[in-house]
């Protein structure tokens, strides 16, 4: 699997990474939330510009968010072609059947593209900047409050974590199992549907047995070790919220605000 | 059936901010029917390399011949699976690749790919069942029951039903116990003698080295360091110390020897080159005190 996993964590060392992980979640929510506040050619400019400014901060390429989109673009393009097509009012273009062009479609096509674009953008400078522990750290501290409704939030976490854990492991026992099959003339990427299809089962028989063997050999070791999560359970990362994480609030709030202010 | 590689050179995820370049420059040749052994820390691009072998890496720059088919960066992925058939590659640990309901049906899985029809495809199970020293009761049962050491049997099996002429061999004995190891070396010899396989062994084991191989490649970050014959290089303790390989146990005993003032025309490889050495030593010792 030579292929770039994208949204893959890409070590560095600028501001967005040393944010806290628990910020970065939040905002990365929020920004979901406030980009359906905009409704006008100037507030998409605004969030542009702001992840944009956000990427740069990065450090990292911006050709790799690009990639990112790739992947959804066919979803992408069918929602935008749903709302040019089935939208009215303003001038009318063309028009057959149901189907109409209007100006206010090809607007809306053209705004739903950009939101798609931006959150993309934007859940990718999460996933490229935090390491997947991090994430699963934060999850659990983000959900505390969740306790007082008996949530099981800290097993909650220990599954995603342990989740996260393994998507490496099991991409390379993939790996590993396809080049052995395809050494045994399996071809994965040709022929019918159907062969295509027969193709995977020696693919996904062996990948299953080495999980259930890796996740009984888990639980085996961490019982091993006396495991026993949840109260009284101390913590290797500690996570300490520092004034560059209250300033990224801040600067959301206001970009937030500046969003009231230019929607219509 | 020859392999030779011209500068061949393998960056992973070229073109991304992950670049990681695997292999630089490496050319040599193996000579048809021959052992060779390719040794070298984890990370030195030995597994990188093997995959070249059998075409499920193309390199990104130089060029590869397998037996007349050459192989550049512009190989069209078609014409790299008609090298699968003629190298046979056992990954580490390739029990993992066992997935059919019996024994039989796993090693007749290959032949079936390349076009061979059921009845075809079992008759070559069978024999390669009992080329490996499969006991026919195993055939009819589920690959999953067996032992490890079974397992990896039907496996290497599974690999030979292709009835290649190379056999790449990553680690064949990692995690087997020390009768087990032997077994396996011993197939390998046997295959390698009786069935005129050209052998390719990825190893740790400086032993298997000494004993089996012919040729010895040792590769270092993505580079070949040494093209030699078991013999030469196992003459230079201090070079192997430098690149943090060990002799072979007889090897090892045979220059503590020397240590203490034992003359060798050569450092003996195996025991029995040893044992012949030291035999004639006692005799001539025993000649001039007698």
């Amino acid at each position: 699997m030579d292929k770039l996993l994208l949204g893959r964590y890409i070590q560095g060392d600028s501001l967005v990474h040393r944010l806290d992980p628990r910020v970065k979640m939040i905002l990365c929510f929020y920004f979901v939330l406030i980009i359906f506040l905009c409704n006008n050619w100037q507030s998409y400019l605004l969030l542009g510009i702001v992840t944009l400014l956000s990427v740069l901060l990065s450090k990292i390429d911006l050709s790799y968010f690009v990639k990112g989109v790739m992947p959804l673009i066919w979803l992408i393009l069918f929602t935008v072609l749903l709302q040019v097509f089935f939208t009215r009012g303003g001038p009318t273009y063309w028009q057959f059947g149901p189907l109409t062009l209007t100006q206010f479609g090809l607007v809306n096509g053209f705004y739903v593209f950009c939101r798609f674009v931006l959150i993309i953008f934007m859940s990718t400078l999460l996933t490229v900047t935090t390491t997947p522990l991090a994430i699963a750290d934060a999850t659990e501290s983000l959900m505390q409050p969740l306790k007082k409704l008996k949530v099981p939030v800290h097993e909650i976490a220990l599954m995603l974590s342990i989740a996260l854990r393994f998507v490496p492991t099991l991409m390379d026992e993939t790996t590993k199992i396809m080049n052995a099959q395809r050494s045994r003339g399996v071809d994965f990427s040709e022929g019918s549907l159907i062969s295509r299809i027969k193709a995977v089962i020696p693919l996904l028989i062996p990948l299953f047995v080495s999980a259930l063997t890796r996740a009984e050999d888990l639980a085996t070791a961490m019982e091993a070790r006396g495991y026993r999560g949840g109260e009284g359970r101390s913590k290797y990362r500690v996570q300490v919220w520092h004034l560059q994480d209250t300033l990224a609030l801040v600067f959301f709030f206001l970009v937030t605000l500046a969003l009231i202010f230019l929607r219509n | 059936m020859a392999i030779q590689l011209e500068k061949l050179s393998y960056t992973y995820q070229a073109a991304t901010p992950l670049a990681q370049q695997a292999l630089k420059d490496v050319s040599f040749t193996i000579k048809d029917q021959s052992f060779t052994a390719i040794v070298g820390h984890t990370g030195s691009g030995k597994s990188t390399l093997l995959q070249h072998l059998n075409g499920l890496l193309k390199p990104t720059s130089g060029r590869l011949t397998v037996n007349g088919q050459v192989i550049t960066p512009a190989t069209k992925n078609k014409e790299l699976a008609k090298l699968r058939q003629e190298v046979g590659f056992v990954f580490q640990f390739p029990e993992a690749q066992l997935f059919e309901e019996t024994v039989l049906k796993d090693i007749a899985f290959a032949p079936k790919n390349f076009g061979a029809t059921e009845q075809e495809a079992e008759k070559i199970a069978r024999e390669k069942a009992q080329l490996v020293n499969l006991d026919e009761s195993v055939l009819e049962r589920s690959p999953f029951e067996l032992s490890g050491g079974q397992m990896r049997r039907v496996a290497i099996a599974g690999i030979l039903a292709m009835s290649p002429k190379v056999l790449v061999l990553d680690e064949p004995t990692a995690g087997l116990d020390p009768s087990g190891r032997a077994e396996m070396m011993a197939l390998f010899k046997r295959l390698h003698e009786k069935e005129k396989l050209t052998i390719i062994l990825v190893t740790h084991q400086m032993n298997d080295v000494a004993n089996f191989a012919d040729q010895v490649l040792v590769m270092e970050s993505g580079r070949l360091l040494a093209d030699k014959t078991p013999a030469e290089l196992f003459s230079d303790p201090g070079w192997l110390k430098k690149h943090h390989l060990n002799l072979p146990q007889t090897t090892a005993f045979a220059q503590r020897l020397v240590e203490r003032g034992m003359e060798f025309a050569q450092l003996p490889l195996t025991e029995h080159e040893l044992a012949k050495v030291l035999a004639t030593k006692i005799k001539e010792a025993e000649g001039e005190n007698g």
